[in-house]
């Protein structure tokens, strides 16, 4: 019972989120992406700098990851 | 198909508008500034009759670039049917849009629109789109981004309304 | 994969590259090349690495990254890693006014370090080479799939890997929703087996006959493996025309044999003199979890990329790590299509429950303990610089340096007797140089 009203409960929140997100009027038209189809605007604009830096902070540190993937960029196709 | 209705109701109330400009602006003697819908209409009209490829690109657009040596190809293939590219660039910065051109010269014109007014009345969904007008200037198609193992399917699409005749 | 300043260490293996796999192996990686003229042929990237620090670990590194873009927008992406290292890490037992001696991991002689310094242990050199194949395609519109294979070996570990995710695009690409997992198994053999958890180290003379036996009974076994996965959900959003942002979700669990084998803890009496020193015990199985925020903001000509991660785990270790970078393109001035890139790093975390920089002799030994100060307090900075510039017709050429400094705290043990004139804490500085070149 609970977990069936959680499921709804994270289906609906993120149904708002994604329909909320254009009615607060965050986004852009398809041909305003000329900034965020830039190399350096990509969330992961050095992946070989990123590995090596991991491999460093992870075998130094505690703390690993987190970092994510997917969306931003020219949104072609 | 109510996508269609509004464009359509546009190009024909523009081929109406700019001639009524036209004619009222040369008694004038003002020189009207061109706006990229005006400048789409003479287009439009100067092309009246022929199968039209109207193409929204920009030169940060990767399959943009990649559809031209394409677009070029068919400019070449059909203008002999009675067919034209029609682009329209979407650059804010004209600059930019200029470079690519440069490098990859369009053998069909180019409308600049940066403020994408025209994508925005044409309610443009994602970069490229591509809309096919019939002879009878009507939008018979419309497609969003560009896929090189479509291009057969975008050929087959020109030839059948290259095959219609003009309805008057 | 072990960690690029242990030769032996398995607290690399806590969260492997499975940081490397789902951040940058997969959809990131493809999409740092969607603004490339010809998709079709392919991208290659080639980087070497050095990294030193004082008077302890240095480590080389070479990455070879090779990507194609299909005509089907399917994107292949191939990596190669090569990485050694040498030098001296801290064993985990305290400094003393007098000399101490240890044995080598392996059993196989012994080393001694000078009054008031940090015992380090210098027997790690080893070469380690990694593969990565990653595959993303479109599977409908809107939704991209990938799937991707980790291979690492070294002299003594093997570690296997597997990851998948699917993104999905609304509202004309500017919202995007996307889901992962990583699995992985690691093996380890380390040299000389694994110790008996809080047993001795062996100190004596590693010629005599003797010698073998002995040192085989404080051994438990020769190798043990740890299983890894990890769950990442992610929501990224344009914001408007300059401004990118997006949050993350990652769940991690890692179970098997999380012990550092080659770890000790020194036991001291009630004036801080080492009495013993003793191998070091983790628990079994640990559960991370992080929450990660980015933003990216396109100024006029330049991009400020900040982020911000918190990860908490049931070892009680909490952390945040600050990241950001400003990048200046400087025009054609000092060379084509040239920029600068400063970076700055905050990190810090709290000690793990079981973490101890030393054992008291008339105090029962805990369940775990450790004094690996790489999971104690600590804060740590970063500093760097990027230059880059295209050369040959459109390749780039990019130099890094980075200046990385760990400062371990004292997370609030008494420093008893003689512990109170040496460094419990010493600082770890290291410096960090790259070059890459794009072709």
């Amino acid at each position: 019972m609970m977990s069936t009203i959680k499921n709804i409960v994270l289906i609906a929140s993120t149904l708002t989120v994604t329909s909320g997100c254009s009615s607060l009027g965050l986004g852009v038209e398809p041909w305003e992406r000329d900034l965020l189809a830039k190399k350096e605007m990509l969330l992961n604009a050095s992946p070989v700098d990123s590995a090596l830096d991991d491999h460093i902070y992870f075998s130094k540190e505690a703390s690993s990851g987190g970092k994510g993937f997917g969306g931003g960029g020219c949104g072609c196709n | 198909m109510k996508n269609l209705i509004k464009p359509v109701q546009f190009i024909i109330g523009f081929i109406v508008l700019v001639t009524v400009t036209f004619t009222t602006n040369a008694q004038s003697n003002q020189t009207p500034v061109a706006s990229s819908k005006t400048l789409l209409e003479q287009t439009l009209l100067e092309h009246k009759g022929k199968v039209i490829y109207i193409d929204f690109w920009a030169s940060w657009c990767v399959p943009c670039r990649k559809s031209f040596p394409w677009m070029n190809t068919i400019q070449d293939k059909y203008k002999q049917q009675g067919f034209t590219v029609v682009s329209i660039n979407l650059d804010a910065n004209k600059a930019l849009a200029e470079k690519f051109l440069i490098e990859m010269p369009a053998s069909f014109p180019v409308i600049y629109d940066p403020k994408g007014k025209l994508a925005k009345h044409f309610n443009i969904q994602g970069m490229p789109s591509s809309m096919l007008i019939g002879r009878d200037g009507t939008i018979k198609s419309r497609h969003t981004g560009f896929f090189t193992n479509k291009i057969k399917q975008y050929q087959q699409e020109i030839e059948q309304f290259l095959t219609e005749k003009e309805v008057k | 994969m072990k960690n690029i300043t242990e030769k032996p260490n398995i607290k690399a293996v806590l969260t492997i590259a499975a940081a490397t796999l789902l951040g940058t192996n997969s959809l990131a990686h493809a999409e740092s090349n969607t603004f490339e003229t010809e998709p079709d042929e392919w991208k290659f990237d080639t980087a070497i690495l050095y990294y030193s620090e004082a008077d302890r670990v240095s480590a080389g590194e070479a990455i070879f990254n090779a990507q194609k873009t299909f005509d089907t927008e399917e994107i292949l992406n191939l990596k190669l890693t090569i990485d050694t290292l040498t030098g001296a890490s801290a064993n985990g037992a305290v400094a003393q006014p007098t000399v101490q001696t240890f044995t080598r991991p392996s059993g196989n002689g012994q080393y001694q370090i000078a009054p008031a310094e940090t015992p380090l242990d210098d027997t790690f050199r080893d070469t380690r080479v990694q593969l990565n194949a990653q595959w993303t395609q479109p599977i409908a519109p809107d939704y991209t799939a990938s799937g991707g294979l980790h291979l690492s070996k070294e002299y003594d570990y093997l570690s296997l890997g597997i990851n998948g995710n699917i993104a999905v695009d609304f509202d004309r690409k500017n919202s995007t929703f996307s889901a992962g997992f990583s699995y992985f198994k690691d093996t380890f053999s380390p040299e000389g087996g694994l110790p008996q958890a809080f047993s001795s180290m062996l100190i004596g003379d590693s010629n005599a006959d003797s010698w073998d036996d002995d040192f085989s009974a404080t051994r438990i076994g020769s190798e043990d493996d740890k299983t890894t996965v990890d769950i990442l959900l992610g929501f990224t959003q344009v914001i408007n025309r300059r401004m990118l942002m997006q949050f993350n979700y990652s769940y991690s669990t890692v179970d098997g044999y999380l012990t550092d084998p080659f770890k000790v803890l020194s036991v001291v009496n009630n004036n801080g003199e080492a009495q013993d020193y003793i191998y070091e015990s983790r628990p079994d199985s640990r559960v991370k979890q992080s929450v990660f925020a980015q933003s990216l903001y396109h100024f006029d000509t330049t991009v400020l990329d900040v982020s911000y991660r918190y990860m908490w785990d049931d070892w009680k270790i909490k952390s945040h790590t600050i990241d950001s970078r400003f990048r200046i393109p400087l025009g054609d001035s000092f060379g084509k299509e040239s920029y600068l890139q400063p970076h700055f790093r905050f990190y810090q975390q709290s000690a793990a429950d079981f973490y101890q920089p030393f054992l008291i002799d008339n105090e029962s030994i805990p369940a775990f303990a450790s004094a690996d100060y790489r999971i104690g307090e600590m804060t740590a900075y970063t500093v760097g610089l990027k230059y880059g510039m295209l050369v040959n017709n459109g390749h780039e050429l990019s130099f890094r340096i980075e200046y990385y400094s760990q400062r371990p705290t004292d997370a609030g043990f008494d420093e008893i007797g003689v512990l109170k004139s040496v460094d419990l804490y010493p600082s770890v500085d290291a410096v960090i140089a790259q070059v890459t070149y794009s072709f």
